[in-house]
């Protein structure tokens, strides 16, 4: 079952001097089991868009169908308890909501409160984090004396743990460093591949689009702007500049050497294609 | 002239592992010096260390030739500005006006002359729409902007930014570097950024390396980054256009290294 938004419309603080039209009627069709990137610059309404996905915030019109559920303006959701447990959603710098005394704790945390004994959560919990690659000598240490990158793993793990059907992520390597960042990526994509599970990912990063998702959705202005594969959405460069997004770099290399006389193919998309293009080319003159 | 001076200095926050560890470097009077390293490589350590948030077990630290201590920490601390990583935990003020003002009335800047200031420096970080909004309901984005106005407004003569602009979207942040490389082309300001943002490095003077509490590399940007390998085993990554020179030699073809892409292409198209 696809993810479906139709005319989803929110407005903050609706009838106030202070009213915000967030969404402006969006209409999307999340695939099921894809990895997908959601972009936009800031403000146009992507970490709304994925608020909604549990029920955080309610549409103030259009409807949302996700895991069997609909969810329109009109008609209060029932049993939002399952629908939180089955569509984890991973804040911006979620190491700032960590408050239990040890690692595992915090991360049990998440299964007890949704039902599940102290062991099975504990046992959930362990897992999880070893799924983040952390080790047993973690368990018991106070998540404030690990580092950013390790605070983060932790707060990943505490949502994992819950087993959810969808993961979403808003800007999940937001202040990580390049190898941890990698590595968080690849976990993402261990879950997806793995449990064909759905995730949605809200990020700035159009490396971590070109090399982890496999379809992508610019939001603009409160509205759905297009929803594209990654494969295709990297080969029509108008289209970013008129976003205004900096392409990847194997994407702005191609471009500068077409620029200047080469003949690489727009559907170069990776480094060793693009080495080996080059190579072609140079060989060819040669 | 040297502006700071670290010579051999240590910390630990628990017995068991250091931090920082026989850490030296100097930086230059009006330089734009860059620290990079992998998440918990004692980067916001050393800042921390450098503005007296934190006391070093040994070695010394000289700012401006001042050997920082309780004696002239305020002296020092009166030069300095730093902008966390997160704003929330600096917010002081119940408005974004009031809350550039704090540092202001701090400095003793005479209040007929404090409006003026302010509105300077919200303007520069595109805040100016927002004097009357509390800070801690802004984005994370926005409030690092407001953090950023805040303390450029007390025009400190070293100012530290530990990952100011992680919350800012890719141009946003290019909008805060720029007008932070204005500011620091305009004054004598010496520049310190700990960055993760390759970009930003290679448009720094000087880049230090550091790898649990030690400086594992120090030099140009030019000079450290074309070290794919050794990078990489510091768990950070090299440029594009390093790693595009290995593969292409791994295919036989030979091209000088280049720490952008530019210089890449200029190189590539001598091969045409």
């Amino acid at each position: 079952m696809p993810i479906t938004l139709e005319n989803l419309q929110h407005v903050y603080a609706a009838n106030t001097p202070f009213s915000y039209a967030a969404l402006n009627g969006v209409d999307l069709k999340i695939t099921e089991g894809k990895i997908t990137a959601i972009i936009g610059a800031t403000g146009s309404g992507k970490s709304t868009l994925v608020q909604h996905l549990n029920a955080l915030l309610l549409p103030t019109g259009g409807k949302l169908t996700i895991l069997d559920r609909t969810i329109t303006a009109e008609e209060k959701p029932q049993h939002l308890k399952s629908l939180r447990k089955q569509v984890g959603l991973v804040f911006q710098f979620p190491e700032y909501q960590l408050f239990e005394e040890t690692v595992l704790k915090d991360v049990a945390f998440g299964p007890k409160n949704f039902g599940a004994t102290e062991q099975e959560a504990n046992h959930r919990a362990q897992e999880a984090l070893k799924r983040v690659g952390l080790d047993a000598s973690y368990f018991e240490k106070s998540p404030l004396d690990l580092s950013g990158g390790q605070k983060r793993r932790v707060a990943i793990a505490g949502i994992l743990a819950m087993e959810p059907e969808v993961l979403v992520l808003d800007e999940p390597t937001a202040g990580l460093d390049p190898q941890g960042a990698q590595q968080m990526m690849a976990l993402f994509c261990r879950f997806n591949r793995e449990q064909k599970k759905t995730v949605l990912i809200v990020t700035h990063d159009m490396e971590h689009v070109l090399n982890y998702c496999d379809e992508v959705v610019v939001m603009k202005d409160g509205k759905l702007f297009t929803h594209q594969k990654v494969t295709d959405f990297f080969q029509e460069l108008s289209l970013l500049k008129e976003l205004n997004i900096l392409p990847p770099a194997v994407v702005r290399m191609r471009e500068m050497l077409n620029e200047k006389g080469f003949h690489i193919p727009s559907s170069t998309l990776t480094l060793s294609a693009l080495a080996k293009e080059i190579r072609n080319e140079v060989k060819h003159h040669g | 002239m040297k502006h700071i001076e670290v010579k051999d200095v240590s910390f630990r926050y628990d017995e068991n592992s250091p931090a920082v560890e026989n850490v030296s470097f100097s930086i230059e009077k009006g330089s734009y010096t860059t620290i990079i390293g992998h998440n918990g490589s004692g980067k916001s350590t050393i800042a921390k260390l450098l503005i007296g948030l934190l006391e070093k077990e040994k070695g010394e630290i000289l700012i401006d030739g001042l050997p920082l201590n309780l004696e002239n920490l305020m002296t020092i601390r009166s030069k300095m500005g730093i902008v966390f990583q997160n704003p929330d935990n600096q917010f002081i003020g119940a408005t974004v006006r009031d809350d550039i003002a704090f540092g202001l009335e701090n400095h003793c800047v005479p209040t007929e002359k404090m409006d003026a200031i302010i509105e300077e420096y919200a303007q520069k970080v595109n805040m100016q729409n927002f004097m009357e909004h509390e800070p801690t309901k802004l984005s994370g984005g926005q409030k690092q902007r407001v953090a950023i106005a805040g303390v450029l407004a007390m025009a400190p003569e070293i100012l530290i930014f530990d990952e100011s602009t992680s919350m800012l979207d890719p141009q946003g942040r290019d909008e805060i570097n720029r007008v932070i490389r204005q500011l620091h082309a305009e004054t004598e300001m010496t520049l310190i950024s700990i960055s993760h943002d390759m970009e930003e490095v290679t448009k720094s003077d000087y880049v230090i390396v550091m790898d649990q509490g030690h400086v594992m590399m120090a030099g140009k940007p030019e000079e450290v980054l074309l070290e794919q390998d050794k990078l990489v085993q510091l768990k950070l990554d090299a440029p594009f256009s390093v790693k595009l020179q290995n593969e292409l030699q791994h295919l036989g073809i030979h091209v000088e290294k280049s720490t952008n892409l530019e210089g890449m292409v200029e190189e590539l198209c001598q091969l045409l």
